[in-house]
């Protein structure tokens, strides 16, 4: 299965789930394809973990279905080597050390005591393994998380913001960590509400927001469309210019004008076949974080647009 | 079944908690047996066998142990991590069980070396008729079977109601006012509660309203059964974090 990018690792099918009167998830679809890494985003509070707790199985539905290789989770055969999954808050009892929590869990698989000691050189705690999970830093409880996720070299990881807590260090660490798993061809799912986090390793992305999809596919969608900053003493006339060719133009900074509709060589001629002088001429591309808190911001879905970017956005 | 039993007992050894509740063990019995024969002045057999049967007040601590065991596992999220690696809850409970079970033998013959090493030599001193094999035998029998069952009872507790303190104070309250009210009120059925029926198969005073050792271990099978029955139905439709 790892590796057949055609095949859906996960499927999720009008999932919902209602707490009183609230819709933590509101009829929630989406597909991820094996052997690629998505970045399931949205922030806090969109419903992201409720989401992972119904597909592994801890939480249910109110209505829908979510599948794990076609399956639902608890029936699936080998959970342990099927899928690795560590949960936003991670569980471990203080009075236990890291290395016992692992152990009991391999023994729970059937695995191996040695694939305990594997994994803590892997996720670089085997120093602090013998010590209570009590005393660990949020940064260590995240990795023993990983650890955890491991032990049965799964198929699929799910993991459900795993920088949450980490300094810029362990930032840097989870995200070479990521690099590294995803290299080795697994499927992995993981949520987010910091772009940033994530963008550099995912291939997909799933965005959410109240519960409901705003946006899914290859993680290049969410560059939007490229528009042009240009700077010129006559912005008047050359906005002119522009708006008879076609295009759309907002304010930028002060002198400067965001062109949408054509490239930078297209309003560099037109500049020059009108006689208007330039100063400045730059592909301006919205980052992947503005567009992500675009999305996610509480306007109504659909309402934003390119023209709405922050001016002298880059 | 044997992996969740494997974990759940390697889960027991590997926290301070079983140790917690076996020195507040020891110092219950030493107390119950120093108090039965230093104040108690007992002189007929079943006085002295009394003494010796630890099971009913070590059943109470070993009550709560799996009452808290059971519900740690809510209170530190650890449920998940295992549900994540055996989906079936019961499993997980019905191992969780057993598991506790055997620690509360463990914990039980424990306490009664402790009985005995300090009970046998003062009870030797004192006026009446001798302890004999049987007696013994049905001293250990008893408190091995109550301490053991009582701590499966509370895990089957700890996973019916989950909240840490809310099911240790519940189980206390029944214990101390709910059992007491119900056997003062009706002590016909007051003996078919489980607090009653530990205490007979404890093995201190069969006698009276109690009932007898073999229908009080049914009676606590019953109620254990029962509780994990109405605890796996609830634990199957509880969201776990």
């Amino acid at each position: 299965m790892v590796g057949d990018t055609s095949a859906k690792a996960i499927r999720v099918v009008g999932l919902s789930k209602r707490y009183g009167g609230v819709a933590a998830v509101d009829d929630l679809s989406f597909e991820v394809r094996a052997g690629a890494v998505t970045g399931f985003l949205g922030p806090n509070g969109a419903g992201k973990t409720t989401t992972l707790r119904i597909l592994l199985g801890l939480a249910r539905p109110t209505a829908g279905d979510a599948t794990i290789f076609g399956q639902p989770f608890a029936a699936l055969a080998d959970p342990a080597r099927t899928v690795g999954a560590s949960l936003e808050i991670s569980g471990l009892h203080p009075g236990r050390s890291g290395r016992n929590h692992l152990r009991s869990l391999a023994v729970l698989a059937g695995l191996p005591a040695s694939r305990v000691d594997e994994v803590l050189k892997l996720v670089e705690m085997t120093g602090a393994a013998n010590r209570r999970a009590g005393k660990y830093s949020m940064g260590m409880r995240q990795r023993l998380a990983l650890a955890a996720t491991l032990l049965g070299d799964p198929k699929l990881l799910v993991l459900d913001e795993p920088g949450n807590g980490l300094d810029p260090q362990g930032i840097r660490w989870l995200r070479d960590f990521l690099r590294a798993i995803a290299a080795e061809g697994r499927t992995v799912l993981i949520s987010s509400h910091v772009l940033s986090e994530v963008a550099q390793t995912v291939d997909d992305v799933i965005v959410i927001h109240h519960g409901r999809l705003v946006d899914e596919g290859p993680v290049d969608r969410l560059s939007g469309p490229q528009r042009v900053s240009v700077r010129s003493p006559r912005l008047a006339d050359l906005a002119a210019a522009i708006e008879r060719a076609g295009a759309q133009v907002s304010r930028g900074e002060e002198g400067v004008l965001i062109v949408s509709g054509l490239s930078a060589a297209q309003v560099g001629d037109l500049a020059f076949s009108a006689g208007l002088p330039l100063h400045e001429l730059a592909p301006h591309a919205a980052s992947l974080e503005e567009v992500f808190l675009q999305m996610t911001s509480d306007e109504p879905v659909g309402e934003h647009s390119p023209d709405a970017l922050p001016p002298g956005a880059a | 079944m044997s992996r969740v039993l494997r974990s759940e007992l390697l889960k027991l050894r590997t926290t301070r908690t079983a140790l917690g509740f076996a020195v507040a063990g020891v110092l219950l019995v030493l107390l119950f047996v120093l108090v039965g024969v230093l104040a108690g002045n007992p002189r007929t057999i079943a006085d002295k066998r009394a003494i010796l049967s630890i099971g009913d007040p070590l059943a109470v601590v070993l009550l709560l142990f799996g009452v808290v065991g059971a519900t740690a596992e809510y209170r530190h999220r650890t449920v998940a991590a295992g549900a994540l690696v055996v989906p079936s809850r019961l499993r997980l409970s019905i191992g969780r069980m057993v598991a506790y079970g055997l620690a509360g033998v463990a914990v039980g013959a424990l306490m009664l070396v402790v009985a005995f090493a300090i009970g046998i030599p003062l009870l030797a001193g004192k006026s009446g008729p001798a302890l004999v094999g049987s007696d013994y035998v049905r001293a250990i029998g008893g408190s091995l079977l109550a301490c053991g069952l009582a701590a499966m009872l509370g895990v089957a507790v700890g996973v019916l109601i989950a909240n840490q303190v809310a099911a240790v104070v519940g189980t206390l309250v029944f214990l101390f006012v709910a059992d007491p009210l119900i056997v003062a009120a009706s002590a016909d059925v007051g003996k078919f509660l489980f607090g009653s029926a530990l205490m007979a198969v404890g093995g201190r005073g069969n006698g009276g309203h109690r009932l007898a050792f073999g229908p009080a271990v049914a009676v606590i099978i019953a109620w254990t059964v029962l509780a994990l029955a109405v605890a796996g139905w609830v634990d199957k439709r509880r969201d776990i974090a």
